[in-house]
C-alpha cells in the first residue's frame, strides 16, 4: 500500500528522500523520527480550514484538527504549522523546525498568499505594525464597550424609574389591604410586588458595610425601615456574591492606568443616579417600600411573611434576616465607601493572583 | 430527605415483580419505616388495570430504576475526577464521583430525577394508556422536587414536572401564549416588577442579554460606517433596552459620516402585556427621550401586526438612501417564544425589503432533526440545565434571586418549549432560523474582529465558565462550559454588496 510519492521540487537534498504515504493520505518520512511533510495538498487544506475559521487568528489547532478531519494528523503538527502560518507569509531565517526549513515552506506560502488574512507585508516592521494595530483596536474595543455598558445602565434606570412610579402608585392603593394579602401560592400579586421591589435597582459593586450586616437584631432593622430610601435594593445578597466574587481572580480587562477600573466607575455613575432617582422617587417612605407590611408583621410575628417570601422556612435563617437587613440599607449612599475601593481591591487579587494569564484570554491573537 | 429516599428507593425494588405495580407508586409522602407494598395507599384515580397491558414498558421502566441500586453502588466505588467527565451535562455527568459522600448523594438524586423525568417524557410521547403512568410518575416527581429549595437540578425539575403537567393536562394550542395550568407559575401573570427585578437581576449576572445585544450592535454598527441614515426593523423591541448603546455608539463614532439619523420600526401586537402597542409606545416615548440626552438624531414607529401575527412589508414605511436593518432577538432568556409562523413571516417580509443587515438571536440547541418527543426533551433539559448551573454560579448564595429569575423567567420558557416539541411543531423546528435564513438566501457576513475581541471581554466580566466561540465566518456562541446556549448570527441579503 505505500508508494512513495514525490511532490515535485520539494525535495531537499539534506532531507532523506523517501516519503511514505499512509493510508490516511499523509505523507511521513522514513526518517528514525517520522515526520509529516506539509504536501501542497496537505497544506492547500490546512490554509483552508484556516480561512474557514475566520483566519490564522481565530483558528487554533483543535479546530483545524477537526474542520480537516484528517486521519494521523495530530495537534502537534498543527500546532507548529499555524506558528509559522501565522508568524509569516514573509519566510523568516529564523523558522526553525527542520522540516520545514527549505525553499518548501516559501514554495506553500507563495501559493496561498493571497488566502491568508491581514499579514501581507515581507518584512518584520510590518508585522509589528499589525501587531500594534491588533492591540490598539482591542483598546478601543473595551473602551467602546466600557461606554456602552455605561449608556445600557442610563437606560435601565429611566425604565426603573418609571416602574418605580408606577409601583408607587400602586402600592398607595394596595397598602390599605396589606395585610390581608400574605396567601401562599399561587403568588399574590401584592405581596410579590413588595416582595420583589427588594430586588432592584441592583448595582454591581458592592458596598463593604453592607456585607456585614449579618448578625443584626431585628430590631435594628426595624428603625432601619424607617430610614430607608424607597429604591431599596436586593443587591446585598448580590453583593454577598460580589465579595465571593472578588477573591476569585478575575480578568480585569478594564484596568486603567490609574488603576481604576472605569467599568466601575460607571457604576459609580449609576450609583449616583440612584441616589438621585431614589430621592426622586420616594414620594413615601411608609408606603412604597415594604416596610409596611413587614413592620405590621413584626409587631406579630414574622412566621406569615417569612413562610411566603422566604421558602417556606417559619423561622429565618441568619442569612435571611441579613438579606432584609442589608436591602434597606443599600439604598443609602452615604453609607456606601466608595466602590472604587472594591475595585482596587478587585484589581488588587487580580493582579496578585496572575492577572497575566487571564489577561491573555484577552489577546487577540487567541 | 435522604432516609425517604432510600425507603422509596427499596420500594421500588421490592415492587417491581408485582404485575400491576408501578415503581413510583407511593404516593403517600411519609417517611414511613415500613416497606411500601401499601395498596390502599395508592391513588385511587389510577387504573390498575388499564396499566397492565403495558407490562413491557413497566418492567424496561422498572428496570432503568432498578439500575440505579447498581448505580449507587458504583458511585460509591468508581473513583472518578472532575476533568474526566468532559460533557458535564449529560446524564452521565451525575455519575462522576467525589468521595464526599453527599455530594454522591446528590449526584443520585439527580440521577434519579433525570431518569424520572425521562420516563415521564417517554410515558407522554407513547399510547394514551401510558398517559396514567405518566401521572403516576408526575405524582412522585412532585414529591421529590421543589421550585424554590434543593439543588439546581430539584428546582429544574420541578418546573420540568409542571411542564409535563401541562402537557398531559391537554394544554391548549400553546401558540404565543401557552398557558401552562399549573399552581406553581402562571405564564403571563407575573408582576411586572417582578419581571423587571428578574431581569435585572439575570442581566447583572449574566451576559446573555448583553451579549445579544451588543454583538448584534456592533454588527450594525459595522455595516453602516457610512451610512447617513440607518433604519432599523426591530421584530421585538419589548423594553428597547438594545438600543440604549447603539445610540451611544452611534453618536460617539469617528469614522465615517458623523451622527446617522437613525429611525427604529418596531413591530407591535395587538394584546396586552410586553409587546402590546401601548407598551411599544412607552417604549418608543423612552427612547426618543434617551437619543435627545445624548444628541442622537432619532425617530421612531410602530409597525402593527396582524392579529395573526403576519407581517406586511407594505405596513412600513421605507425612505430612500436609508440603511435597513433587520433586528431579531428571538431567545434572549427574558423573552418568551414567539409563534414559528409568526418569525417566519417576518423573515419572509424581510427578504421582500433586501435589507442592509439580519441580525438574529437565537437559543442553541441540540441537532434534534430526527429526534422524536424525548430525545428533544432531553436536550432542552440540558439545556436549561446549563442555564441553571451558569445562573448559580452568578449568584452562588442567593437562593431567593435565582429562585425568582427562575420562576419569573426560565419557567415559562421551558413550558414553552416543551409545549412546542410536544405538539409537533417541532418539524419546523428541526433546524434553526439561521438555517433557515441560509437556504433562504441570504449570505453570512463575517465578524469582525472587534465583534469577537468584544465579545470576549464582555463575558471576561463573569464567571470563567462562559465561553465564546465563533462558529463559521457569521456566528458568534456564547455557551456555558460544553454547552451552546445562545447564538448571533449577521446575514445579508445577496443583493446588497456591504
Amino acid at each position: 500500500m505505500f508508494h512513495p510519492k514525490k511532490p515535485p521540487s520539494m525535495i531537499n537534498a539534506h532531507e532523506r528522500p523517501v516519503c511514505v504515504q499512509g493510508d490516511s493520505g499523509l505523507v511521513l518520512t522514513t526518517d528514525p523520527k517520522p515526520r509529516l511533510r506539509w504536501t501542497v495538498e496537505l497544506h492547500e487544506r490546512f490554509v483552508d480550514a484556516v480561512t474557514q475559521l475566520g483566519g490564522p487568528d481565530k483558528a487554533t489547532p483543535k479546530t483545524i484538527m477537526r474542520v480537516m478531519g484528517v486521519k494521523g494528523l495530530t495537534l502537534y503538527h498543527l500546532k507548529s504549522h499555524l506558528q509559522k502560518f501565522r508568524l509569516g507569509k514573509q519566510p523568516h531565517k529564523e523558522l526553525s523546525d527542520h522540516s520545514m526549513k527549505d525553499a518548501s515552506w516559501i514554495e506553500l506560502q507563495r501559493n496561498n498568499i493571497a488566502s491568508s488574512s491581514g499579514m501581507l507585508g515581507r518584512s518584520m516592521n510590518e508585522m509589528q505594525m499589525e501587531v500594534n494595530r491588533r492591540l490598539h483596536e482591542q483598546l478601543e474595543v473595551q473602551k467602546h464597550l466600557q461606554l456602552r455598558i455605561e449608556a445600557q445602565g442610563k437606560y435601565m434606570q429611566a425604565i426603573l424609574e418609571k416602574a418605580c412610579q408606577t409601583l408607587a402608585g400602586e402600592n398607595m392603593a394596595s397598602a390599605a389591604t396589606a395585610s390581608g394579602s400574605f396567601n401562599k401560592m399561587p403568588p399574590n400579586i401584592g405581596t410579590e410586588t413588595s416582595g420583589m421591589k427588594d430586588f432592584w435597582p441592583p448595582v454591581n459593586f458592592p458596598t463593604i458595610q453592607d456585607l456585614n450586616i449579618y448578625g443584626t437584631t431585628d430590631h435594628q432593622l426595624e428603625q432601619q425601615l424607617q430610614r430607608t430610601s424607597s429604591m431599596d435594593s436586593f443587591i446585598p445578597s448580590i453583593n454577598n456574591n460580589d465579595s465571593n466574587f472578588l477573591t476569585k481572580k478575575r480578568p480585569n480587562p478594564y484596568s486603567n492606568s490609574n488603576g481604576k477600573s472605569p467599568l466601575v466607575w460607571a457604576d459609580d455613575l449609576r450609583l449616583q443616579e440612584l441616589g438621585a432617582a431614589a430621592a426622586s422617587c420616594n414620594i413615601d417612605d411608609a408606603q412604597i417600600h415594604p416596610a409596611p407590611q413587614f413592620t405590621i408583621d413584626k409587631g406579630s410575628n414574622i412566621g406569615p411573611v417569612g413562610d411566603h417570601i422566604y421558602e417556606t422556612k417559619p423561622v429565618l435563617s441568619g442569612d435571611q434576616t441579613a438579606l432584609r437587613e442589608k436591602k434597606f440599607k443599600a439604598g443609602k449612599l452615604e453609607n456606601c465607601p466608595s466602590p472604587r475601593h472594591m475595585v482596587e481591591r478587585m484589581n488588587h487579587q487580580a493582579i496578585s493572583a496572575g492577572g497575566v494569564t487571564t489577561q491573555g484570554r484577552n489577546s487577540p491573537f487567541g | 430527605m435522604a432516609m425517604l429516599m432510600d425507603l422509596d428507593f427499596t420500594n421500588f425494588g421490592y415492587s417491581a415483580t408485582t404485575a400491576t405495580t408501578t415503581t413510583t407508586a407511593t404516593t403517600t409522602a411519609s417517611a414511613s419505616t415500613d416497606d411500601g407494598c401499601n395498596w390502599n395507599a395508592w391513588s385511587p384515580v389510577v387504573d390498575w388495570e388499564a396499566l397492565s397491558s403495558g407490562q413491557e414498558d413497566f418492567h424496561n421502566l422498572v428496570d432503568s430504576m432498578m439500575d440505579e441500586s447498581d448505580l449507587l453502588h458504583n458511585l460509591n466505588v468508581r473513583p472518578n475526577t472532575d476533568e474526566e467527565c468532559h460533557d458535564l451535562y449529560s446524564p452521565e455527568r451525575y455519575a462522576t464521583v467525589t468521595d464526599d459522600e453527599s455530594n454522591s448523594m446528590e449526584d443520585f438524586k439527580g440521577m434519579r430525577l433525570i431518569h424520572l423525568l425521562m420516563a415521564a417524557a417517554e410515558a407522554l410521547e407513547g399510547r394514551s394508556k401510558c398517559r396514567e403512568l405518566a401521572r403516576v410518575i408526575l405524582v412522585r416527581l412532585r414529591e421529590l422536587v421543589s421550585p424554590k429549595e434543593g439543588t439546581n437540578m430539584e428546582r429544574l425539575a420541578a418546573y420540568f414536572t409542571d411542564a409535563l403537567q401541562g402537557l398531559l393536562d391537554g394544554v391548549t394550542t400553546g401558540g404565543v401564549h401557552g398557558k401552562c395550568r399549573s399552581h406553581h407559575h402562571y405564564k403571563a401573570e407575573h408582576h411586572p416588577a417582578d419581571v423587571l427585578a428578574a431581569f435585572q437581576l439575570l442581566q447583572d449576572v449574566s451576559p446573555y442579554v448583553k451579549f445579544g445585544h451588543f454583538t448584534a450592535n456592533q454588527a450594525i454598527l459595522d455595516a453602516v460606517t457610512h451610512d447617513k441614515r440607518v433604519h432599523i426593523v426591530d421584530y421585538d423591541i419589548m423594553e428597547g433596552i438594545q438600543w440604549a448603546s447603539l445610540m451611544q455608539a452611534l453618536v460617539s463614532r469617528k469614522d465615517g459620516p458623523p451622527t446617522p439619523h437613525l429611525r427604529i420600526t418596531a413591530l407591535s401586537r395587538g394584546g396586552g402585556g410586553r409587546r402590546s402597542f401601548s407598551t411599544v409606545q412607552g417604549t418608543g416615548r423612552r427612547l426618543t427621550a434617551f437619543a435627545a440626552s445624548i444628541g442622537q438624531p432619532f425617530s421612531f414607529h410602530q409597525c402593527r401586526l396582524d392579529p395573526d401575527e403576519t407581517f406586511k412589508p407594505s405596513n412600513l414605511k421605507l425612505v430612500r438612501g436609508e440603511a435597513l436593518v433587520i433586528n431579531c432577538m428571538l431567545h434572549l432568556p427574558h423573552f418568551s417564544h414567539r409563534a414559528p409562523n409568526s418569525i417566519a413571516s417576518f423573515m419572509a417580509g424581510a427578504k421582500t425589503l433586501c435589507p442592509r443587515l439580519i441580525t438574529l438571536v437565537e437559543e442553541e440547541m441540540g441537532p434534534t432533526e430526527d429526534e422524536g418527543f424525548v430525545g428533544r426533551f432531553m436536550d432542552t433539559l440540558h439545556h436549561y440545565s446549563a442555564m441553571y448551573d451558569s445562573l448559580e454560579a452568578g449568584f452562588p448564595t442567593q437562593g431567593r434571586a435565582r429562585a425568582l429569575v427562575e420562576r419569573v423567567l426560565l419557567a415559562p420558557r421551558i413550558s414553552e418549549s416543551l409545549d412546542r416539541i410536544y405538539h409537533g411543531r417541532g418539524e419546523d423546528e428541526g433546524c434553526s432560523w439561521g438555517q433557515r435564513l441560509a437556504a433562504d438566501g441570504f449570505c453570512p457576513i463575517n465578524i469582525s474582529f472587534a465583534n469577537h475581541c468584544q465579545a470576549n471581554l464582555l463575558i471576561g466580566l463573569y464567571n470563567d465558565g462562559y465561553r465564546v466561540e465563533e462558529l463559521g465566518i457569521n456566528k458568534l456562541v456564547l455557551g456555558w462550559k460544553t454547552r451552546s446556549l445562545l447564538s448571533v448570527s449577521i446575514w445579508s441579503s445577496k443583493d446588497n454588496d456591504l
